[in-house]
């Protein structure tokens, strides 16, 4: 009965009553303000589902110690170099190979493009000191080939210097990657190697941070 | 049997309203047509083209790749070319989405020469550079589809410039891309298929609905003959018949023209150019990012700072802020350039010289940086380009204005002539 009696008045109070009503107006509009935020907030919340998850497997792993380089392309992939190979590419236009690194488990850690990596046997005596501390003792030098400056791979070479196709960078293999040329804004960082049995071993971590620098 | 689709759907109505609206005669008004034909194009052989396309990576080997297991988007490609008339219809669908791109530019550029972007027109130039941008961010979706290793490679370029973006870049490129681009992110084809067939045609079949429906409602701008042999009228020819059927024979002749260049040259030979592989393969863009291209490549490498845990590099300024300026100014045209009373006519470009020679500047500018573009084919100077992409433009905008204000000034106060042959010769020019 009370109930009855409190709506009845409400509806014959409000008509006269321009305080009552902008007390319900500012009421209904923040109800509206919240549900849109929250609608919002919401779908914001739905979306990030559209973000891919990471997902953790070996073929994804970082380069590390230990690792043998594998061709990444050509008829030889994912089969290992070996020093016979890199001789082999000395003479000719690109006088690198683009390669990968294979876990000592045997698997080829190709899904993580900061893995694609430039091997190549240079001349030690042009080699700058600190090139030439993590080269292997034959000149065997390898960088990351992922160009700092919009991801492609750098493959090209160019009066001996090593050019990035996309946008013209171009680098100094035997000064630590240094720019020369081209947009870059960072030299690409050496990967210690070494030479054990022929085959091509990644001696220790990126001397810096591997992939394009946006 | 008129009688009864009559009854049933008032044609006789729809027909005084809708189909006598008049048509201004010009030929530089069919360019907006020729944006909307090649979008009908698209459409077509763009059905043509899903059905017969895998959305997906999972390696698959037969006779067409040489018993060579093969991503099967890219597998579908080769099956597509292997199809009578197949590689045309793919070859089709590249040129109009070029065409499009194209006659949608040279559609605004009538627009902006000729102010008809003015009021109550403003909003309709809005839609405009949104189509465009739409159309442009389509054609991108759309590259990294046939998988092989050249598109690859240049969309992996957008995505590292999507990822330039302060703060969010990263994220937004990889909700765009699924990840981070590369020949075995199995997720990416997935993603921009929907987005390159579904969505984004969605997005724009939507704005040319609000783009054309703007204009029937506020009708065309009136060409400047038109104040003269009817002031205050329309003067144009009514839809059906007669724009109807210049309509019909200009889209058979789009058609005739597009397939013989789509039969003649064919585009993007993914044969040639091979599946995915962790090498890369010297790229260009399409025309119409080879200016963003160009910038992208004379702007100095130290050009960068951190501000808030977020990098402002070369990427950023060329392949974000740049364009985004652009697109901006763009959208503020129409309120720099404000009529206060409503325009019914094209204004001469020779009337308005400083917005004509700014035309002209902007031109140079993306011409120059297209240039830019070239470096290393060229061997270009970075000095010598900086001062061909950002010097040349603002003399030849200058040059241009003195020669028009020279050439034009003194006729300025004087009324333009029309010389009428006949009775009616205006509405049939």
């Amino acid at each position: 009965m009370a109930d009855h009696e409190a709506t009845a008045h409400h509806h014959e109070h409000h008509p006269e009553d321009p305080q009552a009503q902008a007390t319900r107006r500012a009421i209904l509009q923040a109800a509206i303000g919240v549900s849109a935020g929250a609608a919002v907030l919401s779908t914001l919340w739905v979306g990030a589902g559209l973000v891919p998850r990471e997902e953790k497997i070996p073929s994804k792993e970082p380069v590390a110690a230990g690792d043998i380089l594998v061709f990444a392309t050509g008829p030889k992939a994912e089969q290992e170099i070996t020093l016979d190979d890199l001789r082999a590419a000395q003479g000719e236009k690109i006088p690198f190979i683009i390669a990968f690194p294979k876990s000592p488990e045997n698997v080829v850690k190709k899904d993580l493009i900061t893995n694609t990596l430039m091997v190549i046997l240079a001349d030690p005596a042009k080699m700058s000191p600190e090139t030439k501390q993590y080269a292997s003792p034959e000149g065997v030098l390898a960088y990351s080939a992922v160009c700092k400056h919009l991801g492609c791979t750098v493959s090209q070479w160019q009066n001996d210097t090593w050019l990035c196709p996309c946008h013209g960078g171009k680098y100094d293999i035997y000064n630590q990657a240094k720019v020369v040329g081209g947009p870059v804004p960072a030299p690409v960082p050496q990967l210690p190697i070494k030479v054990e049995g022929g085959k091509v071993v990644v001696a220790g971590e990126f001397l810096g941070k591997p992939g394009a620098d946006v | 049997m008129y009688q009864w689709l009559d009854d049933r759907l008032s044609i006789g109505k729809l027909y005084a309203k809708a189909f006598r609206k008049a048509f201004p005669v010009h030929h530089s008004f069919f360019l907006g047509e020729i944006t909307l034909f090649s979008f009908i194009t698209l459409v077509l052989t763009g059905i043509f083209l899903t059905l017969n396309y895998e959305p997906s990576i999972r390696p698959v080997s037969g006779s067409l790749s040489g018993g060579q297991e093969v991503p099967a988007a890219y597998y579908s490609i080769l099956y597509i070319d292997s199809l009578p008339f197949g590689a045309v219809l793919r070859s089709l669908h590249h040129w109009a989405a070029h065409i499009m791109i194209a006659a949608a530019f040279l559609h605004m550029l009538r627009i902006h020469l000729t102010g008809a972007y003015k009021n109550p027109r403003e909003l309709n130039w809005i839609v405009g550079v949104f189509l465009l941008v739409l159309s442009i961010i389509t054609a991108f979706t759309g590259y990294a589809l046939p998988f092989d290793n050249y598109a690859l490679t240049a969309t992996k370029i957008g995505y590292e410039i999507g990822a330039a973006a302060p703060w969010v870049g990263k994220l937004l490129s990889d909700i765009l891309f699924a990840g981070e681009l590369s020949p075995t992110n199995a997720q990416t084809i997935p993603r921009l298929f929907p987005i390159h067939v579904l969505w984004l045609p969605l997005a724009l079949i939507g704005l040319i609905g609000a783009h054309l429906t703007i204009m029937i409602k506020q009708k065309h701008t009136q060409p400047k003959y038109a104040e003269k042999v009817a002031p205050g009228k329309i003067v144009g020819v009514p839809l059906f018949p007669q724009q109807a059927a210049m309509m019909g024979i200009l889209f058979l002749v789009y058609i005739a023209v597009t397939t013989f260049i789509a039969g003649a040259f064919l585009a993007h030979p993914v044969q040639a150019f091979g599946p995915p592989t962790a090498n890369t393969p010297p790229v260009k863009p399409d025309w119409y990012f080879m200016w963003i291209y160009g910038i992208l490549q004379i702007i100095p490498a130290n050009w960068r700072f951190e501000f808030l845990g977020a990098t402002f590099g070369p990427q950023f300024w060329g392949g974000i802020l740049v364009p985004t300026i652009i697109i901006l100014g763009a959208l503020a045209i129409p309120f720099l350039d404000y009529a206060k009373n409503k325009q019914r006519y094209l204004e001469l470009p020779s009337q308005h010289p400083f917005r004509t020679s700014f035309v002209i500047g902007m031109l140079m500018f993306y011409i120059m940086s297209t240039l830019a573009g070239y470096k290393v084919d060229l061997s270009l100077s970075n000095g010598l380009l900086w001062v061909l992409v950002f010097i040349v433009p603002v003399i030849t905008g200058v040059v241009s204005y003195i020669i028009m204000k020279a050439v034009y000034g003194k006729d300025w106060n004087q009324e333009v002539e029309v010389k009428l042959i006949g009775k009616g010769s205006a509405a049939d020019d």
